[in-house]
């Protein structure tokens, strides 16, 4: 098992080494680059720009060098932990990035686990009650939760909570909280701030996801195994959750692989329209901008946390599933 | 026929056959309603497992002879509409209508796994692939037999020995992906015998193993019927395994019993004109090159329908016309015998 993890973990490195080459050569493609972008705010001011400043400019950022020398600079100093200083602010990348990271994965592992623990029931449920009335009720919220858009129920929801109550609009803290250490009260404040979000970004993973498991589930139930564990004289209730669930949850433990950074660059517009300073934005904003080493070092931290999910998701599939343990 | 109040009197007299009947099913009445409409699964199934005895019920596909399995396991889909199920555990005259209890209540649930068990036909399918062999077995023995964990681990390396697995200990810890059909098939048994249940429903237990294996477990299934004196009800559609296996045979055809007798009476005297198709349907060795194996003309009658008179006459080679087709026949004892009956006009 260690020497599989061993195994696995060698080939994210090489994976996430040429995904970052392609990220980096896609993002650099188009005509122009951050300079030509700032070049041209600083005319708008009204400033002339003498041909050697600009070479200077030029010199200074490397906006001349072929491709890979960028590519090879960047990360050679990214190994080191140096991701870069992002041309658009002149902060190191590693800053601008960390924070939001972490409460971008915060907010996506909250949402998921809250997909979980609501679509697991649900289509246990469903699929056990199948063709009842609350079945159809179930069902029917189901479609309504796939089909309407995140950034519209981000909407309702951000309008009827602020209407109703006092819902702090923007922002991951109040004030008071901002700086402060960590504490039961700015947990409480922080949740205060993104449950909308969460629950916006869970609730089409969970339409989806209870949709599979009822499907799933409702397949299990008439495998031969069920009605043994049946005439063994077992529960009803043994023999749904111990002996059905277990068999029907795969779709849901490798759907954790992916849904991670689904569910990271999913908050993008969610996050938007919420004044969240979360990874998406910033990333959308590095992406039109051009700013290439920030776009490039989130794009690998995406792939990364894409490849970490997928690994956890093996790992627990293999610990559900004895069919899939590598002997 | 000619005769009603004669007919009734025999047909109590086939239900009180021994006091010595572990099951005795009377008259069960099983209806599948579908959004195509109802299908009458059984209608009117009657016979008896003698204590220790092995009966092989034998049919057609969807002749209804797994349901009658199932519903004396109160597991089949379908409703029962009328008829009892009585069963008397080992060393108790206490007689429990299984129909009368909750489908998945405490008291069924007790009878399930413990007084009677059940083996299935597809032994890859047949345990769950997400638990070792040893822990479903197990599962069974802490539900019905002890508390004691290190107890029930002993008794089930203990039934894997028996069923003649090579070490026990490393198959109990096995997961079932990593046994053959056969080992499966074992490993059922192990677990259907692991309380030592009164009666031992065996659907079609061989059917997906090769002959070689099925030998082996037909062997198995005796000797261990034997030593631990379970009665088996061993539903099947091969009748060189009847003549290998059981005591006494209960032919099936739409949802009745048409034809009870011992396995020699079946073989050697068939009475029922199914019964006789049904036995020179089958490959013989001796049987001249060439020649071609005899079948039961026509097929078995859409379920969503319903036949009148006997259910057989429309492929019957001897059916009476005016008879067959409009009168149900009663089951009847053969003249002279205590044990063989017959549902058929002829013998009337």
């Amino acid at each position: 098992m260690i020497n599989f993890i061993a195994r696995r973990v060698v080939n994210m490195f090489f994976l996430l080494i040429v995904v970052s080459f392609v990220g980096f050569w896609i993002i650099q493609l188009p005509p122009g680059s951050i300079l030509d972008v700032q070049i041209q705010r600083l005319r708008m001011q009204g400033g002339n720009i003498p041909e050697s400043m600009i070479q200077a400019l030029r010199d200074r950022y490397g906006v001349d060098d072929p491709f890979y020398i960028q590519y090879w600079k960047w990360v050679s100093r990214s190994l080191q932990g140096d991701f870069g200083t992002s041309f658009e602010t002149d902060q190191k990348v590693a800053e601008r990035i960390y924070n939001r990271l972490g409460f971008s994965v915060t907010l996506s592992v909250i949402a998921l686990v809250f997909t979980w623990l609501v679509s697991i029931p649900i289509g246990v449920y469903s699929a056990t009650h199948r063709y009842t009335w609350p079945d159809y009720i179930i069902t029917f919220i189901q479609f309504l939760g796939l089909s309407i858009p995140g950034f519209l129920l981000a909407l309702i929801l951000l309008i009827t909570a602020s209407r109703l109550w006092d819902q702090p609009i923007g922002g991951l803290f109040s004030p008071q909280y901002a700086d402060a250490p960590w504490s039961i009260a700015k947990v409480l404040d922080f949740l205060r701030h993104v449950w909308i979000a969460i629950v916006v970004l869970a609730i089409g993973a969970t339409a989806g996801l209870t949709r599979v498991m009822r499907a799933n589930l409702l397949d299990v139930l008439n495998m031969q195994y069920i009605q043994t564990a049946r005439a063994k004289g077992l529960k009803e209730s043994t023999v749904i959750w111990k002996h059905a669930v277990r068999n029907a949850i795969h779709p849901l433990v490798m759907a954790l692989g992916t849904l991670l950074p689904a569910l990271v660059v999913g908050e993008t517009l969610i996050a938007i329209i919420l004044s969240l300073p979360t990874i998406g934005p910033l990333y959308l904003d590095a992406l039109r901008s051009q700013d290439m080493y920030l776009a490039g070092t989130i794009l690998v931290m995406l792939s990364a946390l894409l490849l970490i999910g997928n690994l956890l998701a093996d790992l627990l599939l293999a610990w559900v599933d004895p069919r899939v343990r590598l002997e | 026929m000619t005769n009603a109040a004669a007919t009734g009197t025999e047909r109590t007299n086939i239900q009180i056959v021994s006091e010595d009947d572990v099951v005795r099913v009377e008259d069960l009445r099983l209806s599948f309603y579908t959004s195509l409409g109802v299908v009458r699964a059984l209608n009117g199934v009657s016979f008896n497992i003698p204590r220790g005895k092995v009966l092989g019920v034998v049919g057609e596909s969807g002749c209804g002879k797994s349901q009658t399995g199932l519903a004396i396991m109160q597991l089949t889909f379908g409703r029962i509409e009328e008829g009892r199920i009585l069963f008397r555990e080992f060393n108790t005259s206490e007689v429990i209508d299984i129909t009368k209890l909750e489908k998945n209540g405490p008291e069924m649930r007790r009878i399930r796994g413990n007084h009677i068990s059940m083996i299935f036909q597809e032994p890859m399918t047949s345990l769950n692939p997400c638990y070792t062999v040893g822990h479903q077995i197990e599962e069974a023995i802490l539900l019905h037999q002890t508390r004691d964990k290190a107890e029930a681990r002993r008794r089930t390396v203990d039934i894997l020995r028996k069923v003649g697995m090579p070490n026990p200990e490393r198959i109990a810890d096995s997961y079932p992906h990593q046994l053959s059909g056969g080992m499966r098939q074992r490993a059922m048994i192990a677990m259907a015998l692991s309380c030592n249940p009164t009666l031992l429903i065996a659907d079609e237990p061989t059917t997906a193993l090769d002959v070689t294996t099925e030998a082996q477990i037909l062997d198995l299934m005796r000797d261990l019927q034997h030593e631990i004196g379970t009665s088996i009800m061993f539903i099947t559609h091969n009748m060189g395994v009847v003549a290998q296996m059981c005591d006494e045979v209960a032919v099936m055809y739409l949802g009745r019993v048409i034809e009870r007798a011992a396995v020699d009476d079946i073989f050697y005297d068939p009475k029922h004109p199914y019964t006789i198709s049904l036995l020179r349907s089958i490959p013989r060795l001796g049987i001249a090159r060439g020649q071609k194996l005899e079948s039961i003309k026509g097929t078995v009658p859409d379920p969503y329908s319903t036949v009148p008179g006997c259910p057989f006459h429309p492929r019957c080679p001897a059916a009476i016309p005016g008879l067959c087709d409009t009168v149900m026949p009663e089951e009847i004892f053969i003249a002279g015998s205590q044990t063989h009956t017959v549902r058929c006009h002829l013998y009337t």
